[in-house]
């Protein structure tokens, strides 16, 4: 029998079903021949994932790109503002397909590492309380938590990004360290911050994280054909799992929002158009100029996303 | 060898060190290199060839876990706490509590004593530790005692006890490390710390009035302040009063507003303000520089603890121990309440011998879990619990009870370290002298124990405010 | 329960030695107190620029988090010198002579063999986060501002490695002492009784209140 220990972080959530659903079913097809031990923070701390499966501590785990962006530079082209990806589906289309990429896969495999496949999150909406900040002059001057991408979007239209964990967040808004948080709808769930909110952004959608879940190459390698069959042959229905799982959760999100009485702020397009343009362009231009610096096809890793969002959207 | 033995074996291994005298941060880093080692080699059934990736392995991980652990945020109130109360001794606030609750208490039977005591509960309020408090005070306050014809050692267990009131209210580097340890919020479980300690601290002087109501030689009342002298006094006790206000706002506003920032900034602050008063107060560069010097070797004592007991931890975490204790304390066909009970005593048998911090640091990583699973889980809600309280209140609760069991431990013989400082401060009372006159105290210590079990709301009042 | 302890001094190489360490092993802590101090500083910034500016310090918390390992290391190998790491000497304490001598020196051969550990797994945790071809040599960042990782990381395996120069030297004392059947040994921390330990403590504070 062969054990895999799985280092992922927090508590079981819809962030991590795919990755018990993985467990679950390679479990089955082996006839328990191959089990996968997830552990929830035990093994390491979250943003040291890579280094543990660099270090072949552990056969799989977690991360997000906007822990330490310089850890993996080419997958952060996920996390820019304003990509518009609009639903999870597409969210793993443009994901799966910049996994595949050659710069993408070399840099991981600096780290002894193979992606299998993504968590898809939704944008990352921020909840606020007060006076819903529904134009860019009302986000002048507002405190935000919001991390990588969307920091620095909200930074150029004159908001003020404040640092301060997922952990945090709550603590940070309920004492005015902050006045919105960007989060995907389970954590302002599970952190709390919809507790707090007057309104939530229901189509600013300025982005989202990029959180993958990786291999050990060795150990991958290491896999009889049998074991890695089952491996392999049960993404996509992990995914899959993952998707209804969410999609369930978001349909109660109307629910709990009416239930918190949290006003749900539209956006008018010409605000909208006005963000894009003072953030998402020159955002995207300097990352492609920074990292195209670096040796890092950036533009063709732009590209590839949109490429692959038209695509999957011409798909349906 | 499945792993859970293995994480027995070096559990048993890392206590022997401990008990032979190998100092605890590193024997708590060696046992989990060593635990690490023996689980990967296992993994590939001790094959010889093997042996080195397993070396490799464990020692990579080993080797990320100081950085790793040590870089965070909420840590940083270790050292900030620390050096509030460096600075407390040059803003000189020690001599000034004094002075105002004499002036302002001391006309109660025992009088003085009752003034040491609650004296020390204001120190306690800028000072994170309770040795130095107790060596401060025997300094001020057992003379003034004397004086008057008090016992001597009866003024020297009053100190000692007293004392130990540092490591309850905040600040306090201990709650700090049991939040940190345990995963839960900093300043929730501060400002859970002030009632149960000034709750100790009134159960103490209740006990004082009571002795010298009976007994009217041990210590007789202290009259004539005039109203004048008593407002004279309070002034330059204030900067107290400013630390306990940041430290209580920054965690919420009891007014119902936002809260003025996060625990790490209001300890901080804190600091910022008792050192203003010590440089308004005289404090130059020398003294600066020696109390920065001392703040650094305490930081670092206390950190190469935490980093090494945490090494243990990431092998406990591989090796799955804490599970299958909780599972096994669970299992158990005895009242919750009673294993409660059962492991505060241990925790009382076993600060008898060993270093608070120390003694917390090596056993909440098994314990704490086997207690939240006991309760019911680190998400049970109130209603399904076993002891009444959601799994966060519980962690709160029970962080309390330990504090206040390492607190005890403090005076118990025969390592009661505060004790021991009492009885080096005065030449003339011997190490017995101290012990005995604090015995009255540990009956206070279990009165308040039991209250703090049988009344949780005293632990969860403040915290359950905030939200 | 082991405060601090008394470490003696004669002309000998390994006294001289001993204070020539020690004078790094001061310097590194006193360098650890500062940033302690800076952390302070830190704090009224970031409340005083939030509140009366809006103007919150850009990564408050990343700098913090790259300040700790600064503040938690550097001055460990000053704490070493003076046998100030916590340990139960309720045992060791009772020893007298060789076997007392032993007893140290195992345990600090012990201690030597951890920390020798550490440097090579903590230089690795460092190599992982630094690459001489990247921008600021930098392969591991923060979260919040993107601050490169890798000075940070960097301090354990130097902290560490000067301890394992206090161990040996330690190692050389005990061991001496061991062999030749020493009374009071040069450049070890001796085992004080807890009243004079006690003390020595409140001697600490004399004067400062
Ligand atoms: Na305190
Ligand atoms: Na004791």
């Amino acid at each position: 029998a062969l054990e895999w220990n799985v280092s992922v972080w927090g508590k079981r959530r819809a962030f991590t079903e795919h990755v018990e659903k993985l467990a679950e079913l390679v479990a089955e097809k082996t006839n328990g021949e191959f089990t996968m031990n997830v552990s929830y923070g035990g093994l390491s701390k979250n943003k040291e994932n890579l280094d543990g499966i660099s270090i072949g501590a552990f056969e799989m785990a977690q991360f997000c790109a906007g822990y330490h962006r310089d850890k993996n530079r080419t997958i952060t082209v996920l996390e820019l503002p304003f990509l518009g990806v609009d639903n999870l589906n597409e969210e793993v289309a443009v994901s799966h397909a910049v996994y595949q990429h050659p710069a993408v896969k070399d840099e991981m495999a600096q780290w002894n590492a193979k992606i299998i496949m993504t968590s898809p999150m939704p944008q990352y909406n921020i909840v606020g309380t007060g006076e819903p900040r529904d134009t860019l002059d009302k986000m002048k001057g507002m405190r935000v938590r919001a991390t990588g991408g969307i920091g620095n979007a909200f930074e150029a239209i004159g908001a003020v990004p404040t640092s301060v964990t997922a952990t945090e967040a709550y603590q940070a808004m309920e004492s005015g360290v902050v006045d919105t948080v960007s989060f995907a709808q389970h954590a302002h769930l599970s952190f709390g911050t919809i507790n707090k909110a007057d309104w939530w952004t229901a189509n600013l959608n300025p982005g989202t994280v990029n959180c993958p879940v990786v291999v050990n190459i060795d150990a991958y390698e290491a896999l009889s054909p049998e074991n890695r069959e089952a491996l392999d042959s049960s993404i996509d229905e992990a995914i899959a799992h993952y998707l209804a799982n969410y999609g369930e959760l978001l349909k109660k999100w109307d629910q709990i929002l009416d239930e918190k009485g949290v006003q749900k702020v539209v956006i008018a397009d010409e605000e909208l158009a006005k963000f894009r343009k003072m953030a998402a362009d020159p955002i995207r231009e300097a990352w492609i100029v920074d990292m195209s610096a670096q040796g890092i096809p950036a533009q063709e890793l732009y590209d590839l996303v949109m490429a692959t969002l038209e695509k999957t959207r011409a798909g349906n | 060898m499945d792993s859970i033995e293995i994480g027995l074996w070096v559990t048993a291994g890392l206590l022997v060190m401990v008990l032979l005298g190998m100092r605890v941060a590193f024997a708590a880093g060696l046992a989990g290199l060593a635990g690490l080692i023996w689980i990967f080699w296992a993994k590939s059934g001790y094959a010889p060839d093997k042996f080195t990736k397993a070396l490799v392995v464990s020692v990579k991980i080993a080797g990320q876990v100081p950085h790793s652990k040590v870089s965070s945020n909420a840590l940083s109130l270790i050292p900030t706490f620390i050096l509030i109360g460096y600075l407390a001794y040059y803003a000189g606030l020690t001599k000034a509590l004094f002075e105002a609750a004499k002036r302002w208490i001391a006309w109660l039977p025992g009088g003085l004593a009752v003034s040491t005591v609650f004296a020390t509960a204001g120190f306690a309020a800028v000072s994170g530790a309770s040795v130095a408090t107790a060596a401060v005070f025997a300094r001020i306050a057992i003379p003034e005692m004397l004086k008057i014809g008090y016992d001597k050692r009866f003024a020297a267990g009053v100190v000692a006890a007293a004392g130990t009131l540092a490591s309850m209210i905040p600040p306090s580097a201990i709650l700090v490390i049991y939040a940190i340890i345990v995963e839960q919020d900093v300043g929730k479980l501060l400002l859970a710390g002030f009632i149960p300690g000034a709750f100790s601290a009134l159960v103490y002087a209740v006990l004082i009035v009571g002795i010298a109501v009976v007994f009217r030689s041990v210590g007789p009342p202290v009259r004539g302040f005039t109203w004048r002298e008593r407002l004279v006094s309070l002034p330059p006790a204030l900067p107290i009063v400013f630390v306990i206000v940041i430290i209580i706002f920054f965690v919420y506003n009891p007014f119902g507003g936002d809260a003025w920032g996060t625990p790490t900034e209001g300890g901080a602050l804190g600091a910022f303000v008792v050192f203003c008063m010590a440089l308004w107060r005289g404090m130059r560069w020398t003294q600066l520089k020696l109390a920065l010097l001392e703040t650094a070797k305490l930081t670092a004592m206390i950190f190469a603890i935490i980093w090494g007991v945490l090494i243990y931890v990431r092998f406990l975490g591989f090796a799955d121990l804490p599970g299958a204790f909780a599972d096994w304390i669970t299992s158990l066909h005895m009242s919750p309440m009673l294993i409660l009970v059962c492991i505060l005593l241990a925790y009382a048998v076993l600060g008898m011998f060993m270093d608070a911090i120390g003694m917390l640091l090596l056993t909440l990583p098994v314990v704490y879990p086997a207690v939240m699973a006991l309760n019911g889980g680190e998400y049970v809600s109130a209603a399904d619990a076993t002891f009444g309280m959601s799994g966060p209140m519980c962690a709160i609760w029970f962080g309390i009870l330990v504090v206040k069991m390492a607190e005890f431990c403090l005076i118990t013989p025969p390592i009661g370290l505060n004790c021991f400082v009492v009885a080096g401060v005065r030449p003339d009372l011997s190490v017995q002298d101290v012990f005995r006159g604090v015995t009255p105290f540990f009956i206070a210590d279990g009165v308040t124990i039991a209250l703090l079990v049988a009344f949780p709301g005293i632990v969860l009042y403040l915290p359950s405010l905030a939200g | 329960m082991a405060g601090a302890s008394s470490v003696l001094s004669d002309g000998s190489l390994l006294s001289r030695l001993d204070h020539a360490l020690l004078k790094l092993e001061r310097a590194l802590a006193l360098i650890s107190g500062f940033a302690v101090f800076a952390l302070m500083v830190l704090a009224v910034i970031s409340v005083g620029g939030r509140n009366a500016l809006n103007t919150p310090l850009p990564g408050y918390v990343d700098w913090i988090e790259q300040a700790m390992p600064l503040i938690a290391f550097m001055g460990i190998s000053f704490v070493q010198r003076d046998g100030g790491h916590i340990r139960m000497d309720i045992l060791i304490g009772q020893l007298r002579g060789r076997a007392l001598w032993l007893f140290e020196l195992i345990s600090v051969i012990l201690i030597l063999i951890l920390m020798l550990a550490l440097v090579w797994g903590s230089w690795a945790h460092f190599l992982r986060s630094f690459d001489l071809s990247a921008p600021l040599w930098s392969r591991d960042s923060s979260i919040d501002i993107g601050l490169p990782i890798w000075p940070a990381k960097l301090l354990a395996p130097v902290a560490f490695s000067v301890l394992c120069l206090r161990l040996l030297l330690q190692i050389w004392g005990f061991g001496r002492a061991f062999v030749l059947g020493l009374e009071n040994p040069v450049a070890v921390p001796l085992i004080q009784d807890s009243a004079a330990q006690a003390a020595h403590e409140a001697e600490q504070l004399e004067g400062r209140d």
